[in-house]
Formats: structure tokens, sequence, C-alpha cells
């Protein structure tokens, strides 16, 4: 199974290396690729707060000397500019060179520079992002490919797709197919569907890697794990062996991680003699399971061949080539019937044939619309899970679980049940007699009786 | 059923296909079209071939009783007994809570071929006594991509009876061995001068005694007439009466006054089984729940294994009625051994004893002191320990009281804790050995 695990990854990165290339080879005409765009929207936003804390210091300074002599001092203001904002703050690019005396011509050169860095920014930010998502999208791809976890996969394609949603809405020139062509080929040829074609391949192809290694893997780390339980097993017996004849024991880092972290009956046996040493028979307990569970096994693998195959589910493993084979058909299936269904849902001239509009919207805008494919688009992505609802339906008819207890076992539990029941009765009834009984004593015996006199005279003293 | 990723794939189709709309975009239309539709167009080919009802597990096991602390491999088989291929099938085999995966894993993901079977084994370790069930069975089948799944919970569950654990029986055995005295260390058989066959010694005649038993021979040699003494061995007959009644169940889990009582009830059980003594086990709270009348067929301890091995800590402790049940039962004197942690009133107790000694019976109580079995007193706070505190005191108080209206009766009630149960019940058999009580 590793080998079409590797085949797939090798197709997952052809892929998406694919979709990145024509993302950005679409998107190159509108010369949004400047390497410099991540600084820049860094310096801008540096700036940015530049002005806001050199706008809120001097008001802040002009305000406090106010209050202090009751007229505003410029003085403090030129001194302030000149000693700390010329020094600290990098206001040229604003066309400021030299000090301002005026506070109130320090607030119109904010209100003037803030808009310019706001302006600045809003258009760096979107620069910026484009550079986001990708790296987002190749951290995300990178993982997946690692991790085998398709949130990975899905945050790499919505991340690479996010750059074309962004740009469209910056008006810039993207991947468009308007007008939808009407011939087949024309359409399949088409860049932009092109890019969707190899972003869709992307999905598909990462998924069957993910299910190719989640079929394969379970069984290899199972026999892995079943590995390093019986080396941890047998280790563990020796070294109690060692400890009773006296020797002494040394524990390498090695031993402990495959000992303890890879086995948790034995973590747990060995916890219960570390942590217990108030009870020394809590010790022979755990010392006696580790072994006794050796000798399970030992016997367990000898009087049984297939034991330890059961145990790693070795003959669980699906075949490769089934794998592979199935994969490529099933894609292809997927494939084909996807672009069909989408040029026939996409295609104006499809929808006329279908509807029999009127004349009126035939020839109108708003056949060119793309809302207009819900129109199909609606039914037909409900009508797949109505049908599988209906398989389903017919399906579970099957799948009725019945109650597996054998007649005989019902019996037993009834006359079990009715036994219960029957003592329960008896119980009562006696211990009403009894309570009965004494009563009748009571009335008639004048000496006390011995137990209860007994009873009494204890707890009297 | 749409799985996680499947939403995923929704998401993005929805976003492409608004940003489509918004835009007025093609492209992201067509990418939203391509993901909604790959979603749902293999869902009724799945639908059709992903037939639960086509999935057979079996469960098989090496043995259907243990003892607790025993291991037990579980082989699990899935059986493909449709037609069509299962793309991704996941199973998991659920055990009790309680037990420990010793070895190997209880799930096994993998793909399923028509007429095919999958088989995992996986050992487990049974804890704690009682009647467990293992499984329920998990089956979820997904597609391919993992967009879509379907599952399903078979109910087959395969029934395990845990006895109580033997490992004290094992210790002792253990014990026996190391100071080479085998099994029959610290124990004497009760020996009964008169009757049997074994030869004992001479005494001088007296009169009454009957002529068959004079030894002539040595009677001439000695000039003076003497009597060959044989004897012959007894047994002992015990019942040990073990309540289940709700207040047993305090203390720590795996630990309670309930878990020790039934472990001295095994190992007297045992003890009595080596040396030929009838022992018997009466489970009772406010009815009898079972009771083994005392015997030494083979299958006797399995007996008694059993009817501990079901035990609960429910209702109310009636002595009375336990007695009246055992005392039905039991023609010959024996020595009534209550575990029970006396927290009823006491008339009923007294009652019950007195039914007792009245049939000729001997008793006696091994009581397990509840506050001894609980959280130790360090681990309390400055206010949980002054009540903990008086509570006991209040407790023990109560108890010596019943203690000393039982004494007047000649029935000993000795107080235990969780340190003290076992050794307790051995020294009383021991004690009870050598003293001949209730022999037959």
């Amino acid at each position: 199974m590793r080998v079409v695990t590797w085949i797939l990854r090798v197709a997952s990165i052809a892929t998406f290396a694919g979709m990145a290339y024509l993302v950005y080879s679409l998107l190159d005409s509108n010369d949004i690729w400047h390497w410099a765009a991540p600084y820049d929207f860094v310096v801008t936003v540096f700036r940015l707060l530049s002005l806001l804390v050199f706008f809120f210091t001097s008001t802040m300074i002009s305000g406090l000397a106010a209050v202090l002599s009751g007229t505003l001092p410029n003085d403090i203001i030129v001194g302030l500019y000149n000693v700390i904002v010329l020094r600290s703050w990098y206001m040229q690019p604003y066309g400021v060179d030299g000090p301002m005396t005026n506070l109130a011509q320090v607030w119109a050169s904010f209100q003037t520079n803030l808009d310019q860095v706001l302006i600045a920014l809003w258009d760096n930010t979107f620069l910026f992002l484009y550079f986001l998502f990708a790296g987002i999208g190749i951290a995300l791809f990178l993982q997946s490919l690692f991790r085998m976890d398709h949130k990975f996969v899905g945050g790499a394609f919505i991340s690479i797709q996010l750059i074309l949603i962004l740009a469209a809405y910056r008006l810039l020139t993207v991947p468009n197919l308007d007008p939808f062509p009407t011939d087949f080929f024309v359409f399949l040829g088409m860049n932009a569907q092109l890019l969707a074609l190899v972003s869709f391949a992307y999905l598909e192809v990462s998924y069957q890697m993910i299910y190719s290694y989640s079929v394969g893997k379970p069984i290899e780390e199972r026999e892995e794990t079943l590995k390093k339980q019986l080396l941890a097993l047998r280790q563990a017996t020796r070294k109690q062996d060692a400890i009773e004849r006296g020797e002494k024991v040394s524990t390498t880092g090695m031993s402990r991680t495959s000992g303890l972290i890879a086995f948790s009956f034995l973590r747990e046996a060995i916890e219960r003699k570390v942590v217990g040493t108030q009870d020394a028979l809590e010790n022979l307990d755990a010392i006696s399971d580790v072994r006794r569970l050796q000798i399970f096994v030992d016997e367990l693998l000898q009087s049984d061949p297939k034991a330890k195959d059961e145990l790693t589910a070795k003959a669980a493993s699906p075949s490769s080539f089934y794998v592979i084979g199935s994969a490529i058909s099933g894609s292809a299936i997927r494939f084909l019937s996807v672009i069909a269904i989408a040029f026939i849902l996409l295609n104006p001239s499809a929808l006329m044939i279908l509807l029999n509009l009127p004349q009126g919207i035939e020839h109108s805008i708003e056949i060119l619309q793309p809302e207009i494919i819900l129109l199909f688009l609606v039914p037909i992505i409900l009508a797949f899970p109505f049908v599988s609802m209906i398989i389903t339906w017919f399906s579970r008819r099957e799948v009725e679980e019945t109650e597996e207890l054998t007649e005989e076992e019902k019996e037993a539990e009834r006359q079990r049940r009715k036994e219960a029941a029957r003592r329960r009765k008896e119980a009562a009834k006696a211990r009403k007699t009894r309570a009965e009984a004494r009563k009748k004593r009571k009335g008639h015996e004048i000496e006390v009786d011995e137990w209860d006199k007994a009873l009494e005279d204890s707890y009297r003293r | 059923m749409i799985t996680q990723r499947g939403f995923i794939v929704v998401f993005a189709g929805v976003l492409l296909l608004t940003s489509g709309f918004s835009f007025v975009n093609f492209y992201f239309i067509l990418m939203g079209v391509y993901l909604l539709i790959g979603l749902v167009v293999t869902l009724p080919l799945f639908a059709l071939t992903a037939n639960l009802a086509g999935i057979e597990v079996d469960r098989q096991i090496d043995k259907v009783k243990v003892f607790s602390g025993d291991f037990l491999r579980v082989r699990v088989s899935i059986k493909n007994i449709s037609r069509r291929h299962f793309d991704f099938i996941e199973v998991h085999d659920l055990y009790p809570e309680t037990w420990i995966l010793a070895i190997g894993e209880n799930f096994i993901a993998s793909r399923i071929e028509p007429a095919s079977s999958i088989t995992f084994s996986y050992i487990l370790q049974a804890r704690m006594r009682g009647r467990y069930f293992i499984g329920p069975t998990e089956v979820i089948m997904r597609d391919r991509l993992g967009l879509h799944y379907y599952s399903r919970t078979l109910k087959a569950h395969t029934e395990v009876l845990v006895y109580p654990t033997w490992k004290d029986v094992r210790r002792m055995e253990a014990l026996g061995k190391q100071r080479q005295l085998g099994l029959m260390f610290g124990a004497h058989r009760t020996k009964t001068v008169g009757m049997g066959s074994d030869f004992v010694g001479f005494r001088d005649y007296t009169p009454g005694d009957e002529f068959r038993l004079i030894d002539w021979k040595t009677s001439a040699k000695r000039g003076d007439m003497v009597i060959k003494q044989f004897e012959m061995e007894k047994n002992i007959q015990v019942i040990c009466m073990v309540d289940t009644s709700g207040s047993m169940g305090n203390g720590y889990p795996e630990n309670t006054k309930l878990e020790y009582a039934i472990r001295a009830a095994v190992l007297l059980t045992h003890m009595g089984l080596e040396r030929k003594d009838l022992i018997g086990t009466c489970v009772f709270s406010d009815i009898v729940h079972s009771y083994v009348p005392p015997g030494v067929t083979p299958n006797h301890m399995y007996s008694v294994l059993e009817a501990l091995a079901g035990a609960e800590p429910r209702g109310w402790s009636d002595y009375e009625t336990a007695i009246e049940y055992v005392v039905k039962q039991t023609k010959k004197r024996s020595l009534i051994i209550w575990l029970t942690d006396l927290e009823e009133s006491p008339a009923p107790l007294l009652n019950a004893m007195k039914a007792l000694v009245a049939n000729g019976h001997k008793a006696m109580v091994i009581s397990p002191f509840g506050p001894w079995f609980e959280a130790p007193v360090g681990q309390f706070g400055p206010v949980e320990k002054v009540l903990s505190e008086a509570v006991s005191e209040e407790l023990w108080e109560r108890r010596n009281k019943i203690a000393q209206a039982l004494a007047r009766f000649s029935i000993e009630v000795i107080n235990v804790g969780p340190e003290d149960f076992l050794p307790t019940i051995i020294k009383t058999y021991e004690h009870a050995k050598q003293k001949g009580v209730a022999m037959f």
C-alpha cells in the first residue's frame, strides 16, 4: 500500500503545482506579483502606527501644557517635534521636512497624512493577502502530504481559490468563461476550465491519497504496535527476573519509550508497582500480571500458528493493484460525469432546449446571467441525495436488527426473574409473619426475651 | 450521511458559487458546480453498494468464564456476504470499560472484497468480577473519498462471566511452596479419639468400656486390662454468609467491603476443599440470592464462584430471612461465618442469631468496618476530617454494643479492615479446625 500512497502523493504534488502555476500565470497580467508587497505592507502598517502615536503624543502634551499654563504653548510643540518626532518617526514620505510650530498645522497635516496612509494600506493589504493566502496554501499542502488529513487538503484548496476571489473583488482580470461556450470542446480547451479541472483533480487525487493511506496504514501500524508490545513485554519480564536474582538493572531511554509509551498495559502495571509502594502485595500483583501475560502470549503463539497474523490482522491488507486500479477508474468516472453535468448546467443553449421558454426571456439578457444555473443546479443536486435516501430505505429493511436471544435463553431469563420475584415475595411474607408473631408475643408474654434483654443491657451500659 | 470533509467541500462549493454570482464570473460558478456535483454524484452508487446488511461480524472468545485478572483473546471476523466490495470499512469492537486492552487493538480499518473476510484479534484483561458483555460492534462504512458514511451497530454481545479474583489463592499457594511445607502448611486435621481405624495408644480399662475394645494380648502382658484406642479424622462444616446489601458496596472500586468479603469467601472455600471440609456459601441481602450447600464435589468451587461472581451490592440485609433459608437447608451442625458490615438495625440480627443457635449451629461475625475501606482521613480537609471522625466514633460505639450483645451468647465479632480481612478468615478457619467446631 505504501507504493500506491507514494504514487498518489506524487500526483497530488503535480496537481497542486499545476493549480498554483495556473493561478500565478493567469493573474500575472494584473501585475500583482510584486515580490516586495509583503514588505511594503508591513512598512505601511508601521507608518500608520507612527502617525497615530505622533498625533496622540503632540495632542496630549499640548493639552497638558494648556491645562498647566492656561494657553496653547506653541513652543512646546516645536520642541517636542524637533526633539522626539523628527528623531523617532519617519515623516518624510508625508512631505514634512521641517518643524511644525502650530498645533492647528499639526492637526491639518495629520488629517492629510492619515488619508494617504490609509489608502496606501488598503492597496497594500490586498497585495499582501495574495501572498498570505499563497503562503498558507503551500504550508497546508505540505502538511497534507505528511499528516494525511483532509483538513489540510481542503485548506490548501480554499486558500488558493481565495486568491482568485480577492482578485475578482479588486476587479482585476481573473479567469472567466464569459460568454459561456456552446461547443463542448471549446469549453474543454479554455484556460479557466483547465484551472477548474486541475483544481478539482487536486482535491480528488489528494482524497484518494488519504484513502490509500487510511486503508493500508492501520494494518501496518498494528503490526508495528504488536512488535513493540511483545518486545516491551519480554524486556519487562527479563528485568523482573533480573531484579529477583538481585542483579542491577539499567534502564535506557530507548527501553523506556518503547516499553512505556507504546504499551499502556505494561505502563499501568509498572505504575501500580511504583505508585503503590505502601502495599507490597500490589507490587506482587503488578509483576505477576506482566509475567502471566507473557506466559499467555507465549502459549497462544505456540498453540495457534495463526494467532500472530490475527493480532496484526495481516490478511486484512488490501491488494495494491486493486486500489490503484479502482482509484483511476473511480476518478475517471467522477471527472467525466462532473464535467458533463457542469457543461449542461452552465450552457445557455441546453437551457433553451430543455425549457420551453417564452421568446422574451429567451432573448433577454437574464438568460446569460450566472444565477440562471440555479434553475437546474438545485434540483439536480438534491436529486442525488434523494435517490440515495430511497435506496437506503430499501436496504435498511435488511439491516433491521433482531433480538439475538434464543428461545432457551429467553426462557432461562424468564425463569430467573420469576424465581427472584418468588423469593422476594416469600421473604416479605416471612417478615410479615415474624412481625405478627412478635406483636402477639408482646401481648401475652410476661417475661422479657433474653436476647432483647441482652441488647437493652448493652445499650444501657 | 455527509462527513466532516464532505462539509468542507460543501462550504468551498457554496463560497465559490456565491463569489461567481457576486462578481459575475463563470469560473467560480464552474468550480462551485464541480465541487457540489462531485460531492453528490456518487452518492446513489455508494448507497447502493454500501448495504451494511452485507456485513456479518462474528466474535469468538477462548473462554466464557474467566477469573478476574485473567487474559482473554477475542477474535473478530468480518465477513462480506454480499457481492459488492466495500471500499473503506471501520470496525470497532467494544469491550467493558473496566477491562484493560493488554495486547493488540480492538478496531480495524480496511477494504473488504466480496465473499471474503477479515479476522483480527486482541487480548483483554478481565478486571472486576461480574457478568460482562463484549460488544456491540460498530461498523462504519465510508466511500473512497470519505465524503459520505453509513454506520451500523451490530448488537451481538458475547457474555463473559468473570469470577472473583484467584490471586489470593495463588498467593497462599506460593507462600506454602516457598516454605517447603506443601499446601497443608499450618493446617491440622481435627481428630477424634474413639471411632476410627488409626491406632492412637492404650489406656486403662474403666467400667463401662466395651469388651471388644480390650486388647487381651497387652492386658496379659501388663497384668491389667487395657483398652486399645483408635482415632478418626473429622471434618468441619462451615457456611459462609456473604452480605451483599447496598452498604457493602462502599469503598474504593475493587476494594469495597463486598469485594473483600467475596475474596474471603473464595479463600475459605478453597482452603476447605483442600482439607476435605464442607464449605457452603450463601449470598444474601433482602432476599437469598443464591445458596451453595456445603459440599466437596469437584464442581463445588465453580458453583461458589458463580454464585459470588453475580453478587451486586443492592438492597438491605435481612438476616432473619437468610438464616431461615439456610437453617432449612442444613441438617448438620455448622459453623456459620457472617461476612457483614452490621449496618442494619441490631434486632433482626439478634433474632437471626437466636434462630441459628437454637438450631444447634455455631456462629461468628467477621465485620468490615466501613470507614477503614473508604478514603484515608489524611486526604480530607479540616471540616470533613472532623465529620468523618465523629461518624467513625459513632459507628464504632454502635458496633461495640452489638458485639457485647452477641458476646453473651458466645458469638464473636471481629472488626476488620482491608489489610486484615483475609488473614482473619484464614485464622478463623484454622482456629475452627483446631477446636473442632461443628464437626460432622
